[in-house]
């Protein structure tokens, strides 16, 4: 069906922010000359409630079926226009936004007449675009409330709590007989002392979970395989030894297998006596009252951490201060020494530093590159450590050394990572989706991580992440769906060669494959970067609402006039056009050569888009992209810089000067660098 | 009968409990004291250990908040008054006057410039950071829209050159303004936003559940420590931030406050006034500031690997992910890491470049050392607002300033008020992601306490 596009172009004074320097009655005038628009209407504040009211009026009085709203910028204002479209009757992805303010008024203050024109190519290119939009729409995906914890420890035991305490059902697989994990190894917690013995807070967590109706245990058993994704997992699950598997379904998982003590094997002669021994070893000890009368201890930290190869073990301080006084406060008149690089006691861990002091306990620091010795002499231990802050070489004897280790992830790790798609590091912990903003999540959906399995940390952390993965993993369980806003990316398989780029490069393993390695989106996965797109070599795959037809458009009217004092830049959603704005707020003055074009990603921008740039005449083409590492796509960025590299050598084959293509990477806060690139680019590329 | 939770601080804590709460499908009163939700983290340049920028991670999630159905978001609002009631929270709440209709502010900036008068920022006021009488808290603050300093409304303003102030009739009697500048330029622009005239507003809610994500402060080194209140190449760690932040004053450039010249040698010193008395420094380890230095020091090299590096410190604390990863990449950038107790800065008068006398601790020898800029790890502090809030919900401070949980090992983030929880800086010194993890748990604990006092 044929539809009649009817387009209506709205655009915005902003008091006198844009209309002070853009002739908005000119420009006006010019929208209304475009091809498919029937309505073009100035507003003084587009996005007052009046205007927005007239604006649903003019929709339904002309039939509007496109709408290109001209004033400020989609980062900010853009949900305001989709919500006012849509209440008017037009799907809010037929809205296409073009900004005037940020992009022309504010940064090219002292040329009106080149930034009315600039303004009118901006509006030119997006009803360019709007004439191709599709309607979309939020794809959602059902979702029951089954939930996997793999790891009974702390961790997992609390994740379990919070999800059956909704009336959700949790399923916990351990693989050891009992729940507990790494804490059934402790004696106590390090935060209290003798007050809470650690028995005691995983029995008493251990006999909820095992009393909770909604939870069902399955100890002594092991992960054979997951497959699907968010709403749709088959775990299979084996008990250890010879009982048969057997098949569960569930709708999300939490991922909780806690760490190990790497062993200092052939380290500090631990291994061959047995008066060395780890911290775990040392807290076994100290449970079953095994330490037997000791005169004389000498606890080493930080073995094996924060060397080339490994960070700080982040609980090995408190650990060994914890174990010293234990250890002091059975023995008062033994000798306890904490040989140490930096300790790191923060808040009221630093009270027990305060304590281990006053009680006797002794520190000494090594230096970072000279590591003590334990020897034996005569069958006598003896630890060879050089003081720091003394500046000499002490002989220390002693009957018991302790070395605080550094640790690794479980050894499940590696099959559980295949399983679910998600990644670990050379430590064996999983990486989580963002350091900062996502530390309980996975890039894919409906997969949460917490506790030790994602790094080393206490007691209290665990279970304060335990809780918080039963959060994030509880969202969809109780909407009972999860949802992607409709962009998101269709692929066309009458092309498609089963390359098998598209589902391996996916950042959120948003693409299955059948038998035959068909691909196929699964909707609901799907972030909309576009990187499968602009990569699949047979262009069969689609980005609703930057379809390579809508971009392209956009290119071939902003290139339409003057193509060779042009610049085409490809702005990503996110930190770039960021950038641009920051440099618009901070009215940074600059040319106006350039027509941007805003895309989610840089990762979305393809090859064919740059080169049809050229093509069309093209002074210059720019590719702006989130400041690494930063991307809200994970490694968008990255791909889209080896892409431009390829691009480069592509162009120099074509003809084309290589050094006319750019790239910046810029933050939100990037102002001034995206207006100095502007400069930059018009200087060396000889424009006026 | 209400279900809401209502989360007390918009840093990135309230922000993330907020989120998961709505998403959840439960409404939130998000409700922070300050003119925009964004805390620290919408001051930061970078956050470490992967040098990420600060706002281009942070406002994506401002605006989502901003526009998520189930989320009211109330700045410039104070929590006055809670009275438990069957298991419910009746709240009084105060939203002081922004002297602005936020309903039709557009925050254009038109006020901004009309105002004739420039004040010290608050934050940045010793690296030269100014703001106008009436402004935006930071480009991208949340509602986006400006506020008129109280101080200009009241009169104190006046002789500082404030357009208003000396009339016989107070503001408040007014309607309109024939002799403010703002107010001029607003109509002008079309727009009738600034008000002078405006009251504070209470507010009753209802919620259920309550979560305390007020956040925390960095301290301001008290008196001369280290020269801070004497010399101004003497700075700390929040505003050498803001310095090297490109969306701060100096627009990113690393200059000293004295001359405006970019500064070639710079130190740190780490746990400047640790271990002095409470009210005098900061008595305990902040956990965070060694990792902010770090990533200070790299950002300055990747401005001017020329600039000379050193940082002063006892004990290194690279604790989490990454951390000592990242400390070894400042190393591997020519940082120098000096293990040292500095006791004395001197500055000289003509050159304005300071002397900093140390005991070198592996050396045991006394040194020193010329900068020209000097920033001092003054370390992480409790919320001063923690005190009243405190005693409005009925809750106990650790001796520090910090929210006590009920019990750390048991019941953490719980509080001796059944419904009510704590995340992110109001529980302690705390890192950004850890922040992020406790307000996802503080969410889950306020929602489950809704399921049980369902009336």
């Amino acid at each position: 069906m044929v539809e009649n596009i009817r387009i209506g172009v709205f655009v915005c004074d902003c008091g006198s922010n844009i209309a002070g320097v853009v002739n908005v009655p000119d420009v006006v005038d010019y929208a209304r000359g475009l091809d498919h628009v029937v309505l073009a209407d100035e507003g003084r504040w587009s996005c007052s409630v009046d205007y927005l009211s007239k604006m649903q009026d003019l929709i339904k009085e002309h039939q509007i079926n496109r709408v290109v709203v001209a004033s400020c910028t989609p980062r900010t204002h853009e949900p305001l226009f989709k919500r006012t479209v849509k209440e008017a009757g037009v799907n809010p992805y037929l809205l296409e936004f073009v900004s005037i303010r940020e992009q022309v008024s504010w940064v090219h203050m002292q040329e009106p007449e080149i930034a009315t024109e600039k303004a009118k190519d901006l509006v030119k290119m997006g009803v360019a675009k709007a004439a191709l939009l599709e309607e979309g729409q939020e794809i959602r995906l059902p979702v029951k409330t089954d939930c996997l914890i793999i790891g009974g420890g702390m961790a997992g035991m609390s994740a379990a709590l919070n999800v059956a305490d909704q009336g959700f059902n949790a399923v916990l697989v351990e693989k050891e007989p009992q729940l507990g994990g790494i804490m059934n190894q402790l004696c106590f917690i390090s935060h209290d002392h003798y007050k809470s013995p650690a028995a005691i807070l995983v029995e008493s967590k251990a006999a909820q979970v095992h009393a909770h109706p909604n939870v069902t245990v399955y100890t002594d058993t092991h992960l054979e395989t997951v497959e699907g994704y968010i709403g749709n997992y088959r775990v299979t699950l084996k008990p250890n030894g010879d009982g048969s598997s057997g098949n569960i379904d569930v709708s999300t998982v939490v991922v909780a297998t806690g760490m190990q003590e790497l062993e200092p094997e052939g380290q500090f002669l631990y291994g061959d006596d047995p008066r060395v021994v780890t911290q775990l070893q040392l807290d076994r000890m100290l449970r079953d009252k095994a330490v037997q009368d000791v005169k004389s201890v000498v606890i080493i930290n930080c073995v094996n951490s924060k060397n080339e190869t490994r960070g700080c073990c982040s609980i090995g301080c408190h650990t060994s201060v914890k174990n010293a006084i234990a250890l002091k406060t059975l023995h008062k008149n033994a000798s306890v020494q904490i040989l140490y690089r930096d300790l790191s006691m923060v808040k009221e861990e630093g009270d027990a530093l305060e304590k281990a002091k006053k009680i006797g306990i002794k520190f000494l620091r090594f230096p970072d590159d000279r590591y003590p010795v334990v020897a034996t002499e005569n069958k006598n231990l003896i630890v060879q450590v050089f003081d720091l802050l003394i500046g000499k070489e002490f002989k220390l004897p002693a009957d018991l050394v302790v070395l605080t280790t550094a640790f690794k992830g479980d050894e499940t790790v590696e099959h559980i990572k295949g399983l679910l798609k998600v990644s670990s590091n050379a430590d064996g912990f999983f990486q989580e989706s963002h350091v900062k903003l996502g530390p309980l999540e996975f890039p894919a959906d409906g997969i949460s991580l917490c506790g030790c399995a994602k790094a080393p940390m206490t007691f209290k952390e665990s279970c304060e992440a335990g809780t918080g993965a039963a959060m994030k993993v509880s969202i969809p369980m109780k909407r009972g769906y999860v949802e992607a806003e409709g962009i998101v990316a269709d692929i066309d398989l009458a092309n498609c060669n089963q390359c098998s780029i598209c589902w391996k490069r996916c950042p959120y393993s948003a693409i299955k494959v059948d038998a035959e390695k068909n691909p196929e989106v699964i909707k609901a996965l799907c972030k909309g970067c576009g990187l499968c797109a602009a990569d699949c070599p047979k262009e069969c795959i689609s980005i609703v609402h930057y379809s390579d037809e809508q971009v392209m458009a956009q290119v071939e009217a902003a290139l339409e006039d003057d193509p060779d004092r042009k610049i085409i830049g490809f702005v990503c959603h996110w930190c770039a056009l960021g950038g641009v704005d920051m440099a618009g707020v901070s009215r940074l003055q600059y040319p106006s050569n350039a027509r941007l074009i805003r895309v989610m990603c840089s990762a979305r921008v393809s090859i064919k888009m740059m080169q049809h740039a050229f093509d069309l005449g093209a002074a210059g083409v720019l590719v702006a992209g989130c400041e690494f590492p930063t991307c809200h796509y994970i490694t968008g960025n990255y791909a889209a810089e080896k892409r431009i590299k390829r691009t480069k050598s592509k162009l120099a084959k074509a003809g084309y000067d290589p050094e006319r293509l750019w790239n910046i990477w810029c933050s939100a806060a990037d102002g001034p660098k995206f207006a100095g690139t502007m400069r930059e680019m018009v200087k060396e590329l000889n424009l006026k | 009968m209400s279900d809401a939770i209502l989360v007390i601080g918009g840093g990135i804590a309230g922000i993330n409990c907020a989120m998961n709460v709505a998403k959840y499908g439960t409404k939130v009163y998000l409700v922070d004291d300050t003119a925009s939700i964004g805390g620290m983290m919408a001051r930061l340049d970078k956050t470490f250990p992967t040098n990420d920028c600060s706002i281009c991670i942070e406002a994506p999630q401002m605006y989502d908040v901003d526009n998520h159905e189930n989320i009211k978001i109330l700045t410039n609002t104070e929590v006055r008054k809670v009275k438990k009631v069957n298991g419910e929270f009746q709240v009084r709440l105060v939203t002081k006057p922004k002297f602005v209709d936020e309903e039709k502010c557009t925050g254009c900036g038109a006020c901004v410039e009309a105002c004739p008068v420039s004040v010290p920022d608050e934050m940045d006021g010793k690296i030269g950071g100014k703001r106008k009488l009436v402004s935006m808290a930071f480009p991208q603050a949340v509602p986006n829209v400006v506020s008129v300093d109280p101080a200009c409304r009241h009169g104190e303003m006046r002789k500082a050159g404030a357009c208003i102030g000396d009339c016989k009739v107070d503001c408040s009697q007014c309607r309109e303004c024939p002799i403010a500048l703002c107010v001029m330029a607003c109509e002008k622009e079309g727009k009738k936003a600034i008000t002078h005239w405006q009251s504070s507003k209470n507010m009753k809610i209802d919620v259920k559940s309550i979560v305390v994500a007020t956040g925390i402060t960095d301290a301001k080194p008290v008196g001369d420590l280290l020269g801070y209140d004497v010399y101004k190449n003497v700075i700390t760690n929040a505003q050498f931030e803001r310095l090297m932040n490109a969306g701060g004053p100096t627009a990113g450039e690393i200059i000293r406050p004295s001359d405006s010249k970019h500064a070639k040698k710079i130190a740190w010193i780490q746990c400047a006034g640790r271990g002095l008395a409470e009210g005098k420094g900061t008595p305990y380890c902040s956990k965070i500031c060694c990792m902010i230095s770090t990533k200070q020091t790299i950002i300055t090299k990747e401005h001017d690997p020329a600039v000379e590096t050193t940082v002063f410190y006892n004990d290194l604390k690279a604790y989490g992910k990454g951390f000592w990863e990242f400390y070894r990449k400042a190393v591997d950038n020519g940082v120098d890491y000096v293990r040292a107790r500095p006791y004395e800065v001197f500055e000289d008068p003509e050159t304005k470049n300071l002397t900093l006398k140390y005991e070198d601790l592996e050396s045991g020898e006394l040194e020193i050392k010329e900068v020209e800029l000097l920033v001092l790890a003054s370390g992480i502090i409790s919320n001063k607002r923690n005190k009243k809030l405190a005693k409005v919900l009925k809750l106990e401070l650790d001796h520090l300033g910090f929210f006590k949980e009920k019990n750390p090992l048991t019941a953490p983030l719980e509080t001796k008020v059944d419904g009510i929880y704590l995340c992110g800086g109001a529980t302690g010194p705390i890192d950004i992601a850890e922040s992020v993890v406790q307000a996802s748990a503080a969410a889950m604990l306020a929602l489950q306490n809704n399921l049980q006092v369902k009336s």
